[in-house]
């Protein structure tokens, strides 16, 4: 009864249970492995939509803050102090990264957490789900909630009198590239921290930061901080939207690269010491 | 044929020796409950059977596959259900989308209704599962181990914390499971359960089976002695019944331990309407499952390690298996 049958045999849909379907090649009768992700996503989708404190944290939190702004730092008049923006020209595209940051890394690091701790993960481990298509799955519902959060913010922005964007697919690379490296570096934090009690707050004390130095808040003028910020993962984010924004920015292939570089490294600590069981041996 | 093979199963945690050496095979199609105290290795022993865990020694075959390889492993999923101790489920859908969502995961699952119909959530179906209470939460965990129709099911303490009634619907779904050809591994601190659920039974204690048989054989069970309690009339001593007390006076009731209680009974009864009394709180029993189950793991909670565990494992049976 051990015996390996072919994996030809896996259309059949009432095989014996010897003929299985290879499930890393995502062989599921009927419905492909991108199926399987389309599933996989809809569900994520709805636990996210349904959870009143994800909604407010993750996804409203961005726009009530850019509103605020708005009233705050209004009006189109160019300023030195925003590099000869309008308040607005620089806060639409930062708050939008700030909204990338929640729903990628945040997000990620706290439900990640949270699904191991109460065992939730180590039941999906039980179950055929091929863990490439978990996280995929989890990725694409992250970058989609981010667009949503990208697209009201601009649209606050463009209430206060912001141009939109004239580089969009400079803009739109940016995102899925910051969403993406987000992403594994909030799954790199969930495969460092202990318990889901610790993951909230080592997400703010690296987020919070972060954001301050790298401009997100007010804009920094100090040389040497704006060189370490450089170096980090969300100040040339920040960069990176703010190009498309304004007249003849593009792509920016150097910030592109530092963030790049960050989500590889996320991705990598997330492979390498990414635990299912909330106990492990 | 067998479901699940485990020979000479050992398993160290860094210099504590959780599994001695752990031998039991379970037949397709049945029952089987793995006893034993908390910390004795039931739940290590469940979790290399379902792959979570790696082993050191012994041989392991679950529907004949070896879940210690990532192969083996990955095949069995698609095989296996598992309800675990802890409950698991996201709060935010419904009943019927969190058991949908895991049906989607399963080449051949079972119907969702009649999944929920099985374990009787139909009236909260539409309800979140935030707002269920534990024992329904139970009852969903049990929904998603069933959903990908699995041949084998693995029960760690299914029913604790459920009231008399959810338990014994409880029950009847296990059976019901076992009915259409599904075989279960099953672990329980509830001797009801064990009883009214298990074809067969073996009892883990410090790391090694040291009993195993069916829940009427356990331990002798069926051939021990029967045992006829009642309170000592008033002014009478031990020494006047007709017949030997075997066994000391335990609070006011006088113990006599049996082989066949019928002669002893008539004599007992004789005596005491010679007498003009009466044998108040009068029972004949033969041990328990519990009595059996606490005589056998009494031993090894006192000195886990000390104990001779081969003479212990190795003691005359008084079954006539």
């Amino acid at each position: 009864m051990t015996a390996l049958s072919p994996a030809s045999t896996a259309d059949a849909p009432n095989t014996s249970p010897e003929q299985e379907p290879d499930l890393r090649r995502g062989e599921f009768p009927g419905r492909g492995r991108v199926g399987l992700l389309i599933h996989q996503i809809r569900y994520e989708q709805l636990s996210f939509w349904r959870n009143p404190q994800a909604v407010i944290f993750t996804f409203l939190l961005p726009v009530v803050v850019v509103t605020i702004f708005g009233a705050v730092f209004g009006g189109d008049e160019k300023q030195d102090f925003f590099f000869g923006m309008s308040g607005m020209e620089y806060y639409t595209p930062t708050i939008a990264a700030v909204s990338v940051l929640g729903a990628c890394y945040g997000q990620l690091a706290i439900v990640l957490s949270t699904r191991r701790q109460t065992g939730l993960l180590k039941r999906l481990r039980a179950t055929p789900l091929p863990a490439w298509v978990y996280f995929v799955g989890l990725l694409v519902h992250c970058v989609l909630v981010s667009l949503v959060d990208v697209v009201l913010v601009i649209g606050v922005g463009a209430l206060y009198g912001v141009a939109l964007p004239t580089h969009w697919t400079a803009l739109a690379l940016t995102l899925v590239l910051g969403a993406a490296s987000f992403c594994a570096l909030g799954a790199g934090v969930a495969s460092l921290v202990r318990s889901a009690e610790a993951a909230p707050a080592l997400v703010q004390f690296i987020q919070f930061p972060l954001v301050f130095i790298s401009g997100s808040y007010f804009p920094i003028h100090a040389g040497v901080l704006n060189t370490i910020a450089g170096l980090l993962p969300v100040k040339p984010f920040n960069e990176a939207m703010l190009a498309p924004f304004t007249h003849g920015g593009g792509y920016q292939w150097k910030e592109l690269g530092v963030l790049a570089a960050w989500g590889v490294l996320g991705a990598l600590v997330a492979v390498r010491r990414f635990r299912w069981d909330p106990r492990p041996e | 044929m067998t479901a699940v093979v485990v020979e000479g199963l050992q398993k160290t945690y860094g210099s504590h020796e959780v599994l001695r050496g752990i031998d039991f095979t379970v037949t397709e199609g049945e029952i089987f409950a793995l006893l034993g105290p908390n910390g004795a290795g039931k739940t290590t022993t469940l979790e290399i059977l379902e792959g979570f865990r790696g082993r050191d020694k012994g041989r392991v075959k679950v529907l004949g596959l070896d879940p210690g390889l990532p192969g083996d492993s990955r095949r069995l999923r698609e095989r296996v259900g598992l309800v675990l101790q802890d409950i698991a489920v996201e709060p935010y859908l419904s009943v019927r989308e969190t058991i949908a969502r895991n049906a989607g995961y399963y080449r051949a699952p079972r119907d969702v209704d009649e999944v929920i119909e099985l374990v009787g959530l139909r009236e909260k179906r539409a309800a979140k599962v935030k707002d269920l209470s534990g024992g329904q939460k139970r009852r969903l965990d049990l929904a998603m181990g069933v959903v990908g129709d699995p041949r084998l099911l693995f029960l760690d303490e299914p029913t604790t914390g459920f009231d008399p009634s959810a338990r014994r619907s409880a029950w009847e779904v296990v059976q019901d499971l076992r009915a259409s050809g599904t075989t279960i591994v099953l672990t329980t601190h509830y001797m009801d359960e064990v009883q009214a659920l298990a074809d067969s039974v073996a009892v883990i204690a410090d790391g090694r089976i040291v009993e195993s048989g069916t829940p009427a054989t356990l331990g002798g069970r069926d051939s021990a002695f029967a045992r006829i309690r009642f309170e000592l009339p008033p002014g009478t001593k031990v020494s006047d019944l007709p017949v030997r007390a075997s066994t000391a006076t335990e609070g006011a009731l006088v113990t006599i331990e049996v082989e066949e209680p019928t002669a002893v009974l008539h004599s007992l009864t004789d005596w005491a309407l010679r007498r003009g009394t009466t044998l108040q709180r009068l029972t004949v029993e033969r041990p328990s499952l519990e009595d059996v189950y606490l005589e056998i793991t009494r031993s090894f909670e006192r000195e886990p390690s000390q104990q001779s565990v081969a003479t212990r494992g190795h003691r005359p049976n008084r079954s006539h298996s």
